[in-house]
């Protein structure tokens, strides 16, 4: 198999141009290499844009944009992500190990579209989209539930580059959460993961609910009607059993190496009914 | 047009990677270089024997690219010592009896000098959360922790 290295994202994209979906992209390798020896995946041509230059970091200008290649470790430890985006900081540090972390990338999480990628709910409730590059096209946005639309099923075009992902802005008397359930604590795939990201008003009413989960069907999903049912409400128990509810009758959750479908319907709205009291409390903290 | 290339250093001499995309860093160190200190373990990055730093960085490299690493320096168990000693972790490893079959060993030694590189004053915590990427079936963890704690230099209290 060939092996192709680019530093620079002009470069990338007249390759793509030019191979299509001969090529590979291919930067940590955490996920690729093993598809790879597996025979899962084939290609003719590894395209390595690991250290392509501009595509790794965090800026924040209004909305929040995170470079394709930044890394599970500069997700975990970024200041402003720790503040403000804790769901994604938080995910992206329960990610495989240390080794994993330190050349896996957002991009490569997203791309991969796993069932269980922890990166996914984090970024579905901050409204992420998904930032494309092509020689052809030029520059696209699209929301990320049009971007991964199927079990490692993307919508990126073989001659386009994924080159960030752009955040909701943060706001004030909100706040959000990711949990995950695993056997284990390290180099664990979901077995149910959650995010939440919820805004509360003066009087400490929910205005704002975001919900998505993962592991629990073929694509992480948003649950808008379990948002509706907290929307407006302070979080009392018969609301957010309602909500928890609805989020279960969403879930299309399978039996698997990692445990049963009637384990995730059972633990699902557990987590949900924790992490929302847990979100909205740390929503309300800053009310007098 | 084509600059002049970086060189990859292993264990601080510059070599030149051969192989194909699909050879692993591992195969490449093993079979091109002949230092068969870093273990191959599960080939697919989940028990971490493998491990040895890229830019001071834990890496599994039998899931990462040789042809990735150009350009990079990376440091194997080989390159560890100083001079005819052990390096201090190894030794503190010997201490506390973190070794038994010695398999994960070096894995678990290329992690530990990363960590203390980084931080110098890990708590507990932090050591174990550093090796949650590697496994020992034999140890059960608890001196090999121990053994990176008696490297941990606490900070002065004031």
């Amino acid at each position: 198999m060939k092996f192709r290295r680019s530093s620079e994202i002009d470069e990338v994209l007249s390759f793509l141009t030019e191979l299509g979906d001969e090529a590979q992209l291919l930067a940590g390798g955490t996920d690729i290499m093993i598809q790879l020896e597996r025979g899962e995946i084939s290609a003719q041509t590894l395209l390595h844009i690991e250290r392509v230059a501009g595509m790794r970091g965090i800026t924040e200008n209004g909305r929040l944009t995170l470079g394709a290649l930044t890394t599970h470790s500069d997700l975990a430890r970024d200041p402003v992500l720790c503040d403000r985006y804790q769901s994604v900081a938080h995910a992206a540090s329960l990610i495989g190990s240390w080794q994993t972390q330190s050349v896996g990338t957002i991009g490569g999480n997203v791309c991969n579209a796993s069932p269980a990628a922890d990166l996914l709910p984090p970024l579905l409730v901050h409204n992420t989209n998904v930032l494309l590059a092509s020689q052809s096209r030029g520059e696209r946005e699209l929301p990320l539930a049009d971007f991964v639309v199927g079990r490692r099923t993307i919508t990126r075009e073989p001659d386009e580059l994924v080159t960030g992902f752009s955040l909701d802005s943060s706001a004030d008397r909100t706040s959000d959460i990711y949990r995950k359930v695993g056997r284990r604590g390290a180099m664990e795939v979901a077995i149910v993961g959650l995010a939440i990201r919820l805004s509360v008003d003066q009087e400490g009413t929910i205005s704002d609910a975001r919900v998505a989960a993962c592991s629990v069907a073929p694509v992480p999903f948003r649950a808008h009607s379990a948002e509706q049912a907290l929307l407006g409400t302070k979080a009392d128990k018969e609301h957010v059993d309602a909500a928890a509810a609805l989020l279960v009758e969403q879930a299309e959750p399978i039996d698997d190496v990692r445990a049963t479908a009637r384990y995730r319907r059972m633990v699902l709205p557990r987590i949900f009914e924790s992490a929302v009291t847990e979100c909205r409390s740390r929503a309300t903290k800053d009310l007098s | 047009m084509s600059p002049v290339e970086t060189p990859t250093l292993v264990n601080g001499r510059s070599v030149a990677i051969n192989g194909d995309g699909t050879t692993t860093l591992l195969s490449f160190l093993r079979d091109s270089l002949g230092l068969m200190g870093t273990k191959e373990g599960c080939s697919e990055g989940e028990c971490g024997a493998c491990t040895v730093l890229i830019d001071s960085q834990p890496v599994t490299s039998c899931i990462y690219p040789a042809l990735a690493a150009q350009g990079r320096t990376i440091e194997t168990i080989e390159g560890v010592h100083e001079g005819a000693d052990l390096s201090p972790v190894q030794k503190a490893l010997v201490a506390t009896g973190g070794i038994q079959c010695g398999f994960c060993t070096p894995g678990f030694v290329m992690t530990l000098t990363g960590l203390l590189r980084k931080e110098p004053n890990p708590n507990a915590d932090e050591v174990a959360e550093s090796l949650a990427g590697n496994l020992c079936r034999c140890t059960g963890y608890s001196q090999i922790v121990e053994a990176a704690m008696s490297l941990s230099e606490p900070e002065e209290e004031t």
